[in-house]
């Protein structure tokens, strides 16, 4: 552990211009000070922010700090999440490393075979219409030839003009049926040739698909790999951190939310400041006592 | 029916979901595909999964097959004849040769 070296020092700026340094800044006597949501907001952010919210210029804070970046009494804590991200914090290293980093590079190098599916659609679209295009003229070829056929039977009782005009309105309608039932060929070769082209496109996604699932797989295993890494010495730390808050006069459960938390947070390598709440300190026994325990510089608020 | 395959993580989560919401709609479910019964409302789903997933769904209408219909006798009746073989470990082509069922590379070729 580092508990040898001090606490890396960082400084707040509040809204006001205010400047307070060190490893342990204490904001209790200030009623002013900004609510401890937005210094965990400042810490995260790092560096200036845009006024009037305060500013933690210091150490930028480690993957822990999600779990252990705030210290309150009524705080949740997700211990497997926490113990995986307190592994990676203390660089960890797993089995399963190499082949994540791998799977990882494989899909960033994989283009995402863009497919316009627009163009599918309206051809979709296109051979749809055309279809049903045809169906209607051909009934309507069917019923005109119909026609004619009955007015050629009665041939001496029609005038020769109406046949004539029902043998005209045939080859017409005939000849936009062709017209029509080539596009529809068109129509469908074309959408053939697209669906081919998709069709091609989802192999692409299926290795994609398959790679992504791997890395589903790897991540799991990683992350049991790194909580099974921190589990005895995260054990240990509660166990140690249970006995000095019940010393320090209230006692506290050891398996409680906040005594996980406490525990990771003095495993996490100190980098940014974690926000404690006063009642926190107080259960630790001060603020040089809790500073001790976590190891870790400290915002008080 | 409508047989819906997905191809992205999102697509296959989404179809999970609306196969969870809508068993009554659904025919059977595999992995990352499902067939959907061919009503409207399955039809619905299925355009709904176009909608947001484009690319990543493929939608297909299935028919049952029927092999007296669908394929040529000269087909059905190799796969019968074949599959009543006297020694199991013939290859197909081997088991053609010198009889009336094609070859395997002419059905390759020919669609149905």
């Amino acid at each position: 552990m580092t508990a040898a070296t001090p606490p890396p020092s960082f400084t707040l700026v509040l809204p006001d211009d205010t400047q307070l340094s060190g490893p342990v800044v204490d904001l209790r006597g200030r009623p002013t000070a900004p609510p401890r949501s937005a210094l965990v907001r400042a810490v995260r952010a790092g560096g200036p922010v845009p006024e009037p919210a305060p500013a933690v210029l210091g150490s930028p804070p480690g993957p822990a700090h999600d779990h252990v970046g705030l210290l309150r009494t009524d705080r949740s804590f997700d211990r497997r999440a926490a113990l995986a991200a307190l592994a990676a914090a203390r660089g960890v290293q797993t089995p399963h490393d190499p082949a994540l980093a791998t799977a990882r590079r494989r899909l960033r190098a994989m283009s995402a075979a863009p497919l316009d599916t627009s163009e599918l659609r309206e051809a979709r679209r296109r051979a749809a219409e055309a279809g049903s295009q045809t169906e209607r003229l051909r009934e309507r070829v069917a019923t005109i030839r119909g026609r004619v056929t009955a007015l050629r039977a009665a041939n001496d009782d029609v005038d020769k003009r109406v046949l004539e005009d029902a043998e005209d309105s045939l080859a017409a309608a005939t000849r936009r049926l062709s017209e029509v039932s080539t596009r529809r060929v068109a129509a469908g070769q074309r959408l053939a040739l697209l669906e081919a082209r998709a069709r091609n496109a989802r192999d692409d996604r299926e290795r994609r698909l398959r790679l992504e699932d791997r890395i589903g797989n790897l991540e799991r295993a990683q992350r049991d790999a790194r909580v099974a890494a921190v589990a005895p010495a995260f054990a240990a730390a509660r166990d140690r951190i249970a006995t000095r808050v019940s010393t320090g006069g209230d006692t506290v459960s050891r398996s409680t939310a906040l005594t996980g938390a406490l525990a990771a947070a003095r495993l996490a390598p100190p980098r940014a400041p974690l926000v404690v709440a006063p009642d926190v300190v107080a259960l630790l026994g001060g603020v040089a006592a809790a500073a001790d325990a976590l190891a870790a510089p400290l915002l008080v608020r | 029916m409508l047989l819906v395959v997905t191809y992205s993580r999102r697509a296959r989560e989404t179809l999970r979901n609306a196969c969870r919401a809508h068993e009554e709609t659904v025919v059977r479910r595999f992995g990352r595909a499902a067939l959907l019964r061919e009503t409207e409302y399955g039809a619905f789903l299925a355009c709904r999964l176009r909608e947001r997933h484009a690319a990543d769904v493929q939608i297909q209408r299935t028919e049952p097959f029927n092999e007296f219909a669908d394929a040529p006798d000269s087909v059905r009746e190799a796969a019968v004849a074949y599959e009543q073989r006297e020694s199991p470990n013939t290859p197909y082509d081997r088991f053609a040769a010198g009889t009336d069922h094609p070859p395997s590379a002419a059905m390759r070729e020919r669609d149905l």
